[in-house]
């Protein structure tokens, strides 16, 4: 009987203490302190610091080109972003060339999954934050600083290559991750960092060359139907330097080439799909052949889905003007006949896109935009194109 | 095809039976009590409040891993999905955070998504299953707007020491073990209990939708792996005679890990898994009064031992006025464990961060870290008491108390947010006359944000012989949770991402259920057919919204140019919706030890959401409902001499097509199973085991998978064949060992129960 009552108290005491054990010593540490917090900013800092400067010293040369683009998980995308890489790297032979994704997600899970490149080789797609690879920049001391916007429109995205790049030069970093105030200055009296804007950045030269290599490209398309071109846009409430007005101006110049174009966003407001087709049959095209194409760096998500979805899934009948509807679906159902021209099965962003003719190449504007990149602080405030 | 005749041939077994009663014949669930309703004891055939239940018997025959094969293969009316973070669960059409579900009529807490960790329960200790449909019941919580599922929990009440071991294992290395270990000495009594469940989870197609064509070689799971685990104690004391007291406290820990071998950046890479911590820790008491002298000619006062207070009014003829209260603190934390080196977007707050300081800022997590997503605890304190009057009027009154507190330092704009509710009710219970039952309560809920609303409940139950009709109309109101007014986050699911964001401008949700039911309680034959409407208002959901509707500070982090697609998502007041439906129920016992179940649910929906982009209304389907679902069961049991005791259970379960909104809808499907059960009862010298009980089966014998590639939308993401096996044993020691082994427990007289 002793027995079973000293069982039945260490068992109880068992059961009682357990809980509290196991809950005390799990729970405490998994929350990052802020010291931790610090940690993983200073040993990312070191890391792109070192990788940088490793980069530096095998080239040995003094010019660095940061490209940021917002970034992407799709294979074709990161294609795309080799042969910009490559593009740059003829364009700037003094300097070394870094592509940066402003999303998060998009190196997250490039660098963690395995991607062929285009001879099919198993490669290991690590991309950079602009932020982290700007601050490894200035740790490696290039002499001069090239940080281009790979962006479409001087929108939201643009605002954050902005803020980045003001707040590199301010030195606005954690203590422990500080920078040479001295060789920042150098930078600034050397007018030495410069900010190469978004592809259709100046409504006056950018539109009109961008119209004029979208005629390059698609006029025998024209001749014979609708273009129309799907951009993102920003959704009103971030239409930060009310730069979806650039959709409009594209439009404007593309139709004193041909009437037939049109430019659409998946964002702007009033100017969805239904915006569109209602700016066509203003024009009495009420039916013919559409053609749609991507005006976005790559062909991603909405290209393929937004643009180019075909079959049930991407149309509803009750609900026309949804956005779940696809361009491609809404034209077809509306009397026209829509066609998304395929490259290997794909449609082409404008980064993507190649043509033996230098004159169409799209990419060659972004590249004319870092080679004349301003010196960041007037290209600061000439930030504002628009706003009163 | 194959099902069609399957259900046929099932139809013909039913009907093959000989349908002549044989009057002796008083076994099946004739006897079972259930509570969940009215809050009092009933016998289900008695009860005025519409209760499907599973016994005890079921479950055993049964022998499902989980709570969610449980209330899939043993009733209609529940339709499980796969989420990347847990099944999804709905009743009615509706899902989980209209169910309420109670663990001994204690609500569950924490959710992810609105769906409650069904891990938690542990499916070994469940005594039996009560579920009341729609917001009938006054005494939970009006915001059971689908209904309520309560799960009865094994209590271990005899004196000396119980113990018992059963694990059970099967494909997939699927591990369920689950520990009792009860002692009761004098007043004092002690139950501990530990769980785990575990499965390497599977994958029904490496097909997947993405980067606009279709991947081979998809890694993507249709279940996840998952691992889980839960310690409980429960220490009670008899201070004196009719008064119990109880301290309770459970601690949790789930682990849900993703692919690791994923190599396509746009669907299957994932570089962290999700873990779940719960804790809990409760006290409260039951003190019975002694005051059943206006039952005293109904019945003895019934035995004065050692007896839960559950046990102590079911076994009681006379009835007792009780009062109960409870104190209860919950946590479930939820976390990213990082399996990679992973950008988080986050904000910066302390001077500590010099410039940086206030700003939202990607800090790189490494393998090995964790990061907190969200904390939700829940401190609530009820009080309630069951009074029985003159007339037959039997009296439930009760308050209670909510605080809920939300830190999510990444997902709310200020790190942390709070809600409280109140709430009073009454409900009598008028049972003068034979053939009439009249139960009709108010609840009245009070919200810090939203005011003081009152909603009334009716049921009423006419009785003619063993013919029951009950009709029920109730009012539900639940005012937006913390989660839904507050917290946003990034919700990445295989190739599609949406950004959820909270919505501070909700309206509470409003519903009126209306029921009918008509039911047949024969000696051997018991049949239900129910109907109701269920009528919300300004149903909250998840709506598509522009990407504008993203804060600002985390916009650039996810607006995409057009490479990656985030869809913005908030929630809504829907403006109304409507489910309605019929559940039919047939039990039928062929003989002593052969029963027959079989339940069928039509089910239609309809939602209507006021588009404001197009200024009208658009008309919707409320996801993952089909109109026809149904399960049948054969239960057989016999014993062969004293030494061994045979039970053999087939059932079959299935679906018409699951409707959705986006992503495919998912495919009919009719699924078969078998469990077999072999127990034999032993007795070793000073320890008395009572049994060591064996079970094997088959789930899904004539191998079905649903092959629809990723992410579109399985009707089930049954694995195909598996088998199990499980190995139990029971014993105990001490003097009140009375159980026996081969009766269920029975209480012959209808006539003891109120």
């Amino acid at each position: 009987m002793k027995k079973i009552n000293a069982m039945i108290v260490a068992a109880m005491s068992l059961a009682l203490v357990a809980p509290a054990v196991i809950s005390c010593g799990d729970d405490e540490k998994e929350v990052i302190t802020k010291t931790e917090t610090i940690e993983n900013l200073v040993s990312e800092y070191t890391v792109n610091d070192k990788l940088v400067a490793a980069q530096k010293a095998k080239s040995g040369k003094d010019e660095a080109v940061l490209l940021v683009a917002f970034g992407s998980t799709w294979n074709n995308a990161f294609l795309a972003f080799d042969k910009t890489k490559a593009a740059y790297e003829a364009a700037f032979p003094n300097a070394d060339v870094y592509v940066s994704f402003s999303s998060d997600i998009c190196i997250n899970r490039a660098s963690a999954g395995e991607n062929p490149d285009d001879n099919g080789n198993i490669v290991k797609r690590d991309y950079y934050e602009p932020r982290y690879l700007l601050h490894a920049i200035g740790a490696a001391k290039y002499k001069t600083i090239r940080v281009q916007s790979l962006q479409v429109i001087p929108g939201e995205e643009f605002a954050a290559v902005v803020a980045s790049v003001k707040k590199f030069m301010n030195n606005g970093y954690i203590s422990s991750a500080h920078l040479d105030d001295e060789y920042l200055a150098q930078l600034a009296e050397d007018e030495a960092i410069f900010l190469g804007m978004p592809l259709l950045n100046d409504p006056e030269t950018d539109v009109v060359k961008v119209a004029e290599k979208l005629n390059a490209l698609y006029a025998s398309e024209a001749a014979q139907g609708v273009v129309a071109f799907m951009g993102h846009g920003n959704p009103d409430k971030y239409d930060t330097f009310k730069a979806n007005k650039r959709y409009e101006q594209l439009e404007e110049e593309l139709q004193k080439l041909n009437p037939n174009y049109f430019v659409g966003t998946v964002d702007m407001a009033k100017n969805f799909k239904q915006d569109v087709m209602k700016r066509m049959q203003d024009k009495n095209i009420n039916s013919g052949k559409v053609y749609l194409h991507a005006l976005m760096s790559i062909a991603g998500d909405h290209a393929h889905n937004d643009m180019a979805g075909k079959g049930e899934d991407y149309w509803d009948e009750e609900e026309p003007t949804s956005e779940d509807n696809s361009w491609f679906e809404f034209f077809k159902n509306n009397g026209y006949e829509a066609i998304v021209p395929l490259k290997g099965n794909h449609p082409e962003g404008l980064l993507e896109l190649e043509n033996e003719a230098a004159e169409t190449v799209i990419l060659n504007v972004w590249i004319e935009h870092t080679k004349n990149a301003e010196y960041l602080e007037d290209a600061y405030h000439s930030m504002y194109p628009e706003e009163e | 095809m194959l099902r069609f005749v399957l259900s046929a041939g099932l139809a013909l077994a039913f009907s093959w039976f000989p349908l002549h009663a044989q009057d002796s014949l008083k076994v099946g669930d004739l006897h079972e009590v259930v509570v969940t309703g009215t809050g009092t004891q009933h016998l289900l055939r008695d009860v005025p409040v519409q209760t499907e239940v599973i016994t005890a018997k079921m479950l055993e025959s049964y022998g499902g891993k989980s709570v969610e094969e449980i209330l899939s293969g043993l009733t209609a009316s529940f339709a499980f999905s796969e989420g990347d973070m847990g099944s999804q669960m709905q009743l009615g059409g509706l899902g989980n955070s209209y169910i309420l579900i109670l663990i001994d009529g204690k609500r569950v807490h924490g959710d992810v998504g609105g769906e409650n960790d069904l891990g938690l329960i542990d499916p070994q200790n469940i005594e039996r299953i009560e579920i009341v449909k729609g917001a009938q019941s006054a005494l939970y919580g009006s915001d059971a707007m689908a209904g309520v599922v309560n799960i009865i929990t094994k209590k271990h009440k005899d004196s000396g020491l119980y113990a018992d071991n059963a694990t059970r294992y099967g494909s997939y290395n699927d591990l369920r073990q689950h520990n009792t270990l009860a002692i009761n000495i004098g007043r004092f009594g002690s139950q501990t209990n530990f769980q785990l469940q575990r499965n390497d989870g599977w994958q029904n197609t490496a097909e997947e939708w993405a980067e606009g064509m279709v991947l081979t070689d998809s890694k993507n799971k249709t279940v996840n792996a998952f691992l889980n685990w839960q310690l409980a104690e429960r220490l009670t004391y008899r201070p004196v005679k009719d008064v119990e007291l109880y301290a309770e406290g459970t601690y949790y820990k789930k682990e849900i890990q993703r692919p690791r071998n994923g190599n396509h950046p746009s669907c299957d890479v994932y570089t962290y898994d999700l873990r779940y911590n719960n804790a809990s820790a409760s006290v409260g008491g039951r003190w019975t009064m002694d005051n059943g002298k206006w039952k005293m000619e109904n019945g003895p006062l019934g035995p004065k031992g050692r007896l839960t207070p559950q046990e102590w009014t079911m076994d009681n003829g006379g009835r007792r006025n009780y009062v109960t209260f409870d104190l209860d603190w919950n946590k479930h934390a939820y976390y990213y464990d990082y399996t990679a080196g992973t950008y988080v977007t986050m904000r910066l707050v302390g001077e500590e961060f010099g410039p940086m300081n206030g700003e939202w800022y990607p800090v790189k997590m490494k393998a090995g870290q964790s990061r907190l997503q969200s904390d939700q605890q829940r401190t609530k304190g009820e009080l309630k008491g069951v009074f029985y009057l003159p007339w037959e009027n039997t009296l439930n009154v009760g308050t209670e108390y909510r605080y809920d507190y939300l830190n999510a330092p990444d997902r709310t704009s200020e790190g942390n947010a709070s809600d409280w509710t109140g709430a009073v009710y009454v409900q009598d219970e008028f049972d003068k006359l034979e053939w009439l039952n009249v139960t009709a309560g108010v609840r009245l809920v009070g919200n810090q944000n939203f005011g003081v609303r009152l909603t009334p409940k009716v049921s009423t139950m006419l009785s003619v012989g063993d013919w029951r009709l009950r009709l029920g109309w109730s009012q539900g109101f639940k005012t937006p949770t913390v989660k839904e007014l507050h917290y946003r986050y990034l919700h990445v699911m295989g190739s599609s991402t949406f950004f959820n964001i909270g919505n501070t401008d909700l309206d509470p949700q409003t519903s009126n259920y209306y029921s009918a039911g008509l039911e047949y309680r024969g000696s051997r034959l018991t049949a239900a057919v129910t109907g109701y409407v269920n009528q919300l208002d300004n149903m909250i959901a998840l709506v598509n919204v522009d990407d504008g509707e993203i804060p600002k500070g985390i916009t650039t982090a996810y607006l995409g140019d057009g490479s990656s697609k985030v869809q913005a998502r908030m929630y809504k007041n829907m403006d109304n919706a409507r489910t309605y439906g019929v559940d039919v129920t047939v039990g039928y016992q062929v003989m002593k030890d052969l029963k027959l179940n079989a339940a069928y649910s039509y089910l239609d929906t309809e939602a209507n959401l006021y588009d404001t982009s197009k200024g009208k209304m658009t008309h919707v389907t409320i996801d993952g409902t089909a109109h026809h679902k149904w399960n049948a069961t054969a239960m057989y049991s016999h014993a062969f001499g004293k030494r061994y005791k045979l039970g053999v259970n087939l059932s079959t379960r299935g679906s018409s097509t699951r409707y959705y909104e986006n992503n495919g809808n998912g495919k009919p499907y009719q699924i078969w199973r078998v469990n077999t059960t072999h127990e034999f009862p032993l007795q070793v010298s000073s320890f008395r085991i009572q049994a060591i009980r064996l079970e094997l089966g088959v789930d899904n014998i004539f191998n079905y998978v649903d092959r629809t590639m990723h992410p579109y939308h399985l009707g089930t993401t049954s694995a195909g064949t598996t088998v199990h096996g499980t190995v139990a044993i029971r014993f105990n020691t001490g003097k009140n060992v009375k159980k026996p082994i081969f009766t269920t427990k029975s209480k012959l007289n209808n006539n003891e129960e109120d």
